[in-house]
């Protein structure tokens, strides 16, 4: 009796179950279909400037890259959902030689570019060839990037070889870079400066127009190597200079992103105007401002005055409220605040000079250099600036406000950008604002903005110390990561002492963005991941 | 259409218009206000502006540069009555000293390129011949330029601050006053005077600042007034577009800059009040500039 | 008449050299490089080699007066030569904005002038009366408020009370009116509300001046009907100092609206100007100073003659 009871009781249940999960095998795919990609739709987004050459391995702006980038592919790119992991773009697989000196890639088969031709290494090589050892009268911006390249080769018709003359452990990263699209090699070797004002890439976007001064139309490649990709028709993308023209367009749904960033007041105008319609992605930017002194002009040789002047500084607090009336947010050392591997942690970053939480402590000790230094009562000195609002003049009110805090009075002069450019590199300057935006978190890059002056020509202090050369060269060579850490917090060490030019305040990159984009995940640099083959438009 | 008030014209019959016993500046004053009460209202606004200014530190109740994050964007209240700006500075207070900037880059840019303007046309008038073709020339030459670019130049070539600030606006002035000194200065050159003075053998900068110079004065009053106005416009637009007065200097054009456009969702008074104060300031020169000048010469009444 | 056309006209000449000049010398003495702000002004590092080779492939690196030679060349055929930013020729980046600026000039002077001169005449009949006090309060508002100003204004109220934004980009008249119209009528308004201001005044002076006349009184003694006497008689001659006004207005127009432009997002010449001055792009300045000067001296050239025409005094002054 109570076996059968319990049996039929079974009997239900299993019933009432394989119902539900019928149905829910039923549902999930409609509660998923929300989510997967729906092809279609023309992405409108806002640049704030126009592209002045669309050669981008000459160009050296975000405003180029924003348009351009979505007709071309690269050798291999960031993953965009697990930065900083590389994927294959053109290349199919890569592997590295034991000691470090050969890299070499396989490339996919049945890549056209958008005239038609297929891509071969042959392409690759030239294109590399184009940005390492550039004939005579081409510009190549980053060329110094790759000085450990001895040679480019291509073996066969799917084989890129890379020969290197020193093990870099930069060197698989700066493949990535978003500034080496692919070119065809035919046209190069008639006319190597042709893609400067054409397009033909291999990309997921074919060029439709660009009417100066007003936008730029692109339309989906159908012979795309990737299959179903890009998910979008095509994409506009419309110039807009002024600040608050630019967020309007965003509101006002002319334009339904914008890739650099926004100010946290633009941010909260859209998220209160549009409310659920908004989608905001925020994260530290990689861009920072610093502070320049001339180590050639009085006080500014002597090191105590120059660290005098970064212990004023209260970055910590500072932040809290310079990040709700502006992109300043992140407090870091020489590397970008959140890039675990080589960025100092909080504990670490406390312990040198400038960057400790005790403010009153700091402003104390500062106080103290300056008497030994001889300026007992504090001294006046100009400081120049740009003429740009966001972020830079309002962090130079603010360090103006800070200064004044240990009994130094500086006087703030704000330059027309051609002008304040001038000087700086003249080193007509006292003091001077500067900053470093790069394309991704590499030691290489940011640190090379404070080697010897007259090594780098981002250092503007005049500032000449073998040490740090010697540091900087080590760290490049050396592959494994946690002696290279080592190597880097020594050299951020001696750099926040010295002070000759010291890091203020990282920048945060806020995207508001209509959530019906989808695809588009925010990585630390605007140069990053701007091809669009993955975005797609919902609802 | 009387230039002498009619209580101060001895030739007309004695009528009580004004109370007996008062000063006679106060009469004209009051008289002023009757016949002219735009002119009145704009005075007043002038009068409230040079006060502003003169009287900055007793009436602004806070010190214009100092900094309160904690006070930040807050909406006018008790403790401050227009509100504050992005670096909890007070607004009130900023505007307040503003008005000293406006005034001094105003006044300072009209009567330079005024005077300056003015010998030039007068000059040019007298000397005639070459010298009138070349000046001429080169006064059509500086008005070919937009002041955008002048002002531009000006300042990239000088640097910024408030003295290259007022040459650079003062620059497009003169010009355009010398060319309206200069016909009057045309007319009077061929009179009976001039002649005779050349005969006694006067020297030509005495003719020039004794005869020529007091007869050109109502146009020179005429354009002095409405520069004022337009330069205190002009150093607004310029320091918006970052040439002009720089931060943390507090000067009204300077804080519609930036901050006030980002936030003008959230914080409208960083925008209205400075632009209302411009506004304000230029009303006040330009209305009053118009009934002086229909007082001062009905024969140039131009309002 | 003509002796003094072919003067006048002989003299626009050394004006517009004089303009060539000085503007060629002003971009000169005026610190900056256009190669460092193109390469080095995000923050990355470029050699210093690759500059000079940007120099010297602009031509900045040969004698200053060669350089002056070059262009003067260029300009007397024509050629205003190619844009130091975007290597594209001057005469095509300039033909795309012109379409743009010349429509925002020619609908703020068809709004001035609709607007001024029947409220001028209005204001000179009703002379003293709160009549004209209401409209000199309206033009003079129209004088000292900041143009920016008010175009922060103007769209701020749009988004906030229409939740609506004028379109971001331009499309030509003819291709598109609707669309056109809708993003260009806000700046000719606020710009147009602006040069009203000046017209109204000079309309309200010189109907003033001309209502005063002997053959005005003369018309109203005979009995003629008002409005005759007004829109015959005075108009005709009144109408002469306003159209000065809005002429030279004008040609300021077309290229003057810096700051407008910023504000509306248009891409116009006062735009270019900004831009191109700010990049030291000195082709590019150069060119919009010559043309824009020229546009003025034109104007003034026409002014003059038609003023010779009108009063035979000057012609034999």
């Amino acid at each position: 009796m109570k076996s059968r009871m319990i049996t039929g009781f079974t009997r239900s249940a299993a019933a009432v179950s394989a119902g539900l999960l019928v149905l829910a095998l039923v549902m999930a795919p409609a509660a998923m279909a929300a989510e997967q990609p729906k092809a279609g739709g023309i992405l409108t987004f806002a640049v704030a400037a126009e592209p002045p050459g669309y050669d981008l391995h000459q160009e050296t702006s975000f405003a180029a890259l924003h348009p351009v980038a979505p007709h071309y592919s690269l050798l291999i790119k960031f993953n965009q959902w697990k930065y900083p992991e590389i994927e294959g773009d053109v290349a199919e697989s890569w592997d590295v030689s034991k000691d470090g000196l050969t890299y070499t890639f396989k490339i996919r088969k049945g890549i056209k570019f958008h005239d038609g031709s297929v891509l071969t290494a042959k392409d690759v090589k030239a294109t590399y060839d184009k940005i390492i050892f550039p004939p005579e009268g081409v510009r190549s911006a980053r060329k110094a990037s790759y000085a450990m390249v001895k040679s480019v080769e291509a073996p066969d018709d799917q084989t890129v070889v890379f020969h290197l003359k020193w093990p870099a452990a930069s060197f698989l990263a700066n493949l990535a870079s978003p500034w080496n699209p692919i070119y065809k090699a035919d046209i190069l070797a008639k006319d190597p400066h042709w893609y400067e004002k054409h397009i033909n890439g291999t990309g997921p976007f074919v060029f439709v127009e660009h009417v100066k001064g007003s936008h730029w139309v692109g339309k989906k490649n159908e012979n795309y190597f990737m299959k179903g990709r890009p998910y979008l028709d095509g994409f506009r993308a419309i110039f807009i200079r002024d600040t608050s023209a630019r967020v309007a367009s965003v509101r006002g749904g002319r334009a339904l992103i914008e890739f650099r960033g926004f100010s946290p007041a633009a941010r909260d105008d859209l998220v209160r105007a549009l409310g659920p319609q908004i989608t905001v992605q925020e994260s530290p930017w990689l861009c920072v401002l610093t502070v320049a002194l001339n180590t050639q002009k009085k006080p500014f040789d002597d090191e105590r005055v120059r660290r005098a002047l970064s212990l004023a500084i209260d970055r910590w607090g500072g932040s809290a409220h310079l990040s709700q009336i502006s992109i300043l947010k992140a407090v870091g050392g020489i590397m970008r605040p959140g890039y675990d591997a080589y960025a100092a942690t909080e504990e670490e970053l406390v312990q040198l000079p400038g960057f400790s939480k005790n403010i009153d402590a700091s402003r104390k000790e500062a106080r103290k250099l300056l008497k030994e230094a001889g300026y007992p009562n504090g001294f006046a000195f100009t400081f120049k600036n740009r003429d740009v609002k966001e972020p830079y003049e309002i962090m130079g009110v603010w360090l103006i406000d800070q200064w004044r805090q240990i009994g130094v009075t500086a006087n703030h002069v704000v330059q027309e950008t051609a002008a304040f450019s001038k000087d700086r590199k003249s080193g007509n300057f006292e003091a001077t604002m500067d900053w470093a935006c790069d394309f991704m978190d590499e030691p290489d890059l940011q640190l090379f903005k404070y080697v010897s002056s007259s090594k780098s020509p981002i250092d503007y202090s005049k500032y000449d110390n073998p040490k740090l050369d010697e540091l900087y060269e080590k760290q490049s060579r050396t592959t494994d990561p946690k002696a290279r850490r080592k190597i880097v917090r020594e050299f951020e060490k001696i750099v926040l002492t010295e002070a000759y030019t010291f890091p203020t305040i990282w920048w945060q990159k806020i995207n508001p963005h209509w959530t019906k984009v989808h695809g588009w995940h925010q990585l630390p640099s605007h140069y990053l991941n701007q091809d669009l083959r993955d975005v797609w438009l919902g609802a | 259409m009387a230039a002498t008030p009619p209580h101060m014209d001895a030739t007309l019959p004695r009528v009580e218009t004004t109370p007996v016993g008062l000063p006679g500046w106060l009469g004209t004053v009051i008289w002023f206000a009757r016949k002219k009460p735009l002119g009145t209202a704009g005075a007043l606004v002038v009068v409230v502006m040079v006060v502003g200014a003169v009287f900055s530190n007793v009436l602004a109740p806070y010190n214009p540069l100092d900094t309160n994050y904690a006070a930040m964007l807050q909406a006018p209240s008790a403790s401050h009555w227009l509100g504050t700006d992005t670096f909890g500075r007070d607004i009130l207070s900023r505007i307040i000293y503003g008005s000293r900037t406006a005034l001094f880059v105003g006044l300072g840019a009209s009567i330079l390129g005024s005077t300056i303007g003015a010998v030039i046309g007068v000059a040019s008038a007298y000397f005639g011949g070459w010298v009138d073709l070349m000046v001429q020339r080169l006064i059509d030459i500086v008005m070919s330029f937009p002041i955008i670019v002048l002002a531009l130049a000006v300042v990239s070539i000088l640097g910024s601050g408030i003295t290259n600030l007022i040459l650079a606006i003062a620059i497009p002035f003169m010009p355009r006053i010398a060319r309206v000194v200069r016909a009057s200065a045309l007319a009077i050159r061929e009179t009976p005077y001039v002649d005779a003075a050349r005969a006694m053998g006067f020297s030509h900068a005495r003719i020039i600042v004794r005869h020529m110079l007091p007869n050109v004065v109502a146009p020179y009053l005429i354009m002095l007034t409405a520069f004022l106005g337009q330069a205190i416009l002009l150093e607004a637009s310029l320091s918006f577009l970052g040439l002009g007065v720089t931060e943390p200097t507090p000067a009204w054009g300077l804080m519609l800059r930036g901050a006030a456009v980002e936030f003008a969702e959230r914080a409208p008074w960083m925008g209205i009040f400075p632009g209302l104060a411009i506004s304000a300031a230029v009303f006040g020169f330009n209305l009053f500039g118009d009934s002086l000048r229909d007082v001062l010469d009905p024969k140039l009444r131009t309002s | 008449m003509q002796r003094y056309i072919i003067k006048r006209f002989l003299l626009m000449i050394p004006t517009l050299l004089g303009v060539a000049v000085l503007v060629f010398v002003l971009m000169r003495v005026v610190p900056g490089d256009i190669v460092e702000l193109r390469y080095t002004l995000e923050g990355t590092a470029v050699s210093d080699e690759l500059l000079a080779q940007e120099r010297a492939r602009l031509g900045l690196d040969k004698p200053v007066v060669e350089q002056f030679a070059t262009w003067m060349w260029g300009i007397v055929r024509f050629d205003f030569g190619k844009s130091m930013w975007t290597d594209n020729p001057v005469k095509d980046e300039i033909a795309l904005r012109l379409q743009l600026s010349l429509q925002v000039a020619i609908m703020a002077t068809i709004f001035a002038t609709l607007l001024s001169i029947p409220l001028g005449i209005l204001a000179a009949l009703k002379q003293d009366t709160w009549v004209d006090y209401a409209i000199r309060v309206f033009s003079i508002a129209g004088l000292a408020m900041p143009s920016f100003w008010l175009g922060i204004l103007i769209i701020l109220g749009l988004l906030i009370f229409f939740r609506w934004l004028p379109p971001m980009f331009y499309t030509p008249f003819w291709v598109n009116p609707w669309e056109n119209m809708s993003q260009l009528i806000w700046p000719a308004l606020a710009v147009g509300y602006r040069y009203s201001a000046v017209a109204t005044r000079m309309t309200r002076s010189s109907m003033l001046e001309v209502l005063r006349e002997d053959y005005v009184r003369t018309a109203r003694a005979k009995g003629l009907w008002e409005n005759m006497v007004i829109v015959r008689h005075a108009m005709k001659n009144a109408i002469l100092p306003v159209i000065t006004v809005l002429g030279l207005e004008f040609a300021f127009l077309v290229g003057g609206l810096v700051v407008t432009e910023q504000v509306f997002n248009l891409n116009g010449l006062g735009m270019l100007f900004v831009e191109s001055v700010a990049r030291r792009d000195y082709t590019m300045t150069q060119a919009l100073v010559v043309l824009v000067g020229f546009t003025f001296i034109l104007v003034n050239f026409a002014i003059d003659i038609m003023y010779a025409w009108f009063d035979p005094r000057i012609r034999y002054g």
